[in-house]
């Protein structure tokens, strides 16, 4: 398993359509993919778990991905949440 | 008949007869399964149809409101895609219950979850969820969908609250107003309402027990309300208040966009006045330039206590960003008089509004003024903000306002935090001895603003309220006008701007006499906006010198309102 802290930067935080984004990223992923936030680990290939964990702008959280292609996948979750989000 | 009062969703006026559109379930039994694969296949192709539904709906809408209100349909496309979603569905089926009950159980689920939060944006979507539940149930009983693409010309809708699915039929032309039982100005009927120009009136209770099918409504969208079972006179006095209005938009829509300008091209001002932040919205919709005044009360009225810096901060912020660089004029609080707040412990007064009120109390109570200087100040970094005084009467208290105001600026230098360090501190003027001297408070307000509905009724000496004396409330007494000139003569002279942020600067009446006497900007409910904004482009100074030149030798309110109503183009 591999792990990365970031900090959510877009303004809504991770809400509807960036939480939208995030998930349709992270289905094309083998691994498992989840965002630990505060007390709750939050299965970043669903849309209503990502919005249900009301995810807010500043935040930090840490992205944990398990399986066959978990470095890339974590690459990507970072990469989307620190730099493509920001709206 | 009977008049309703709600909430102004969406302006405009309607009539027609009522269709009543439910959101309750449709009725299914709750059977045991034994067939679990069929089962689960029904399940499935209930997903697939409503995907492919809500497709199409979103493409219909992308033409009829445009692009930026499909967001909250295709927010239900994702989660209807969600694997998680269609497990937590699915896997019911395997304990025996049917599709029916395993989308209502997990829907019922997710439903609770969001709406026990305290984020509101998580609980918005509870409605989406409830808004797919109801669609699923319908699709696996095959319960028609009210259509409300096919309910006929002269409908008024009457509903619950209008799910998103249900607003993306709505054709236009078909539906002449909305009224719901609830939903704010921002919610979601609210804002698709007004994107599809349909008068709707919100938040009336029990109004979908209270009509029946077929019961005409009227709807006036603008003030937020709806008169049920009305009779042909009401109809008779919407249609014509319809026409009027669809009228005056068509010959207004040209000024949107535009620069307020005067007939011979002097640029001056428009601005919205607000209570609340969301309102800084309206303005914006309606083409303002600026906000002329916020008040403030609403943070100390809607609330049991104090609010504090962080509160009040986060409120002048919320403006300062929409307004995205405008100006926004926040006055300061203006309790006492007849604004009363209970924890406040305001005490009872003979003369209130002579008495203890406006700057006045907030002078003498420096602890309060002090939080609610510090939270604009610090709100100054993200906009454009300008502090203005209510109340005024004599120098020494804006002198004492701006000294505060230097003292927390130096202690917000000294802990770093940001503001804008030019932000302009004005006076409200509004009572006789402000508009005596006004050439004295110019050189120490950064700008003013004139409030004329106080300042008509400390010039009159009038009580508004008391019918015997209100006939002597009028703006357009001699003794007002010269009031006016006085006041933005006297700022004109020393260089500072000058706005007017009361009712009269909508008024057609006056508009040729703020333009000659040299006002430079008009503050005005949002409405107003394109209105004002067309009357001023109407006159050349020259032409607003003459009326004003009259005006100004005649001697009784009578004959100057007479003579304006006669100059109105």
């Amino acid at each position: 398993m591999v792990s990365k802290n970031v900090t959510v930067r877009n303004k809504e935080g991770l809400h509807m359509r960036p939480a939208g984004l995030v998930t349709k990223e992270m289905t094309k992923f083998h691994s498992t993919v989840h965002f630990i936030y505060g007390d709750k680990k939050i299965n970043a290939k669903s849309v209503m778990n990502l919005i249900a964990g009301g995810i807010k702008c500043g935040s930090e959280i840490t992205i944990e991905c398990d399986g066959d292609d978990e470095q890339e996948a974590l690459n990507r979750a970072a990469d989307m949440i620190e730099n493509e989000l920001q709206e | 008949m009977e008049e309703l009062k709600g909430i102004a969703g969406s302006d405009g006026y309607g009539y027609g007869k009522a269709v009543i559109i439910s959101n309750e379930l449709p009725v299914y039994e709750d059977k045991k399964i034994t067939d679990i694969e069929g089962e689960k296949n029904r399940l499935k192709e209930a997903f697939d149809e409503f995907l492919k539904k809500t497709e199409a709906m979103v493409e219909k809408m992308k033409d009829s409101v445009g692009e930026d209100n499909t967001a909250i349909l295709e927010g239900h496309i994702m989660m209807m895609q969600d694997p998680y979603m269609q497990e937590e569905i699915m896997n019911r089926i395997d304990t025996g219950i049917c599709a029916e009950s395993a989308v209502k159980e997990a829907c019922d689920t997710f439903i609770q979850m969001f709406s026990q939060t305290e984020d509101e944006l998580i609980k918005q979507r509870a409605t989406d969820v409830a808004d797919i539940q109801l669609r699923l149930l319908k699709l696996l009983t095959g319960t028609p969908d009210i259509n409300i693409s096919e309910v006929p010309k002269g409908t008024v809708i009457v509903a619950e609250d209008l799910t998103p699915s249900m607003t993306a039929g709505i054709v236009k032309e078909n539906v002449s107003g909305i009224v719901t039982e609830v939903g704010g100005r921002t919610s979601h009927s609210a804002i698709l309402s007004r994107a599809l120009e349909i008068p709707a009136v919100l938040s009336i209770k029990d109004i979908t027990k209270k009509v029946k099918n077929g019961m005409t409504i009227a709807v006036d969208g603008s003030s937020g309300v709806a008169v049920i079972d009305a009779d042909e006179e009401t109809v008779k006095k919407y249609d014509e208040k319809r026409n009027d209005y669809i009228k005056e938009k068509e010959a207004l829509k040209k000024y949107t966009g535009k620069k307020t300008v005067t007939g011979d091209g002097h640029t001056v001002e428009l601005y919205g006045n607000i209570g609340k932040p969301e309102d800084a919205k309206k303005v914006l919709e309606c083409d303002g330039e600026g906000i002329g005044l916020f008040r403030t009360e609403f943070l100390f009225m809607d609330s049991d206590s104090l609010p504090d810096e962080e509160k009040q901060f986060q409120a002048y912020k919320a403006v300062a960003e929409a307004m995205g660089g405008r100006e926004v004029i926040i006055r300061t609080l203006d309790i006492g008089g007849d604004k009363d707040i209970p924890y406040m412990n305001l005490e009872r007064e003979d003369n209130p509004f002579l008495g203890y009120r406006a700057v006045r109390y907030c002078l003498g109570h420096e602890d309060i003024y002090y939080v609610q200087l510090r939270a604009i100040l610090r709100a100054s970094a993200y906009g454009k903000i300008k502090i203005m005084v209510p109340l005024v009467t004599c120098v020494d208290e804006i002198r004492q306002v701006k000294k505060l105001v230097e003292k927390i600026k130096q202690e917000l230098d000294s802990i770093s935090i940001k503001y804008d360090n030019s932000i302009e501190t004005g006076v409200m003027i509004e009572t006789p001895s402000a508009s005596e001297i006004a050439d004295i408070l110019a050189r120490e307000a950064d700008f003013f603003s004139i409030g004329t509905n106080d300042l008509t009724q400390y010039t009159m000496a009038v009580d508004r309220g008391n019918g015997n004396v209100a006939y002597l409330y009028s703006v357009y007494q001699p003794s007002v006008i010269r009031s006016l000139k006085r006041i933005i003569t006297a700022a004109n002279d020393a260089g500072i701007k000058v706005g007017m942020c009361g009712e009269a600067a909508a008024d057609i009446l006056l508009t040729p006499l703020l333009i000659s006497f040299g006002l430079n900007e008009y503050s005005v409910s949002p409405v107003s906006i394109l209105r004002t904004r067309k009357n001023i482009s109407c006159w050349t100074k020259a032409e607003t010198d003459k009326v004003a030149e009259q005006v100004l030798k005649m001697d009784t309110a009578e004959e100057i309102e007479k003579y304006l109503k006669e100059q109105v183009k």
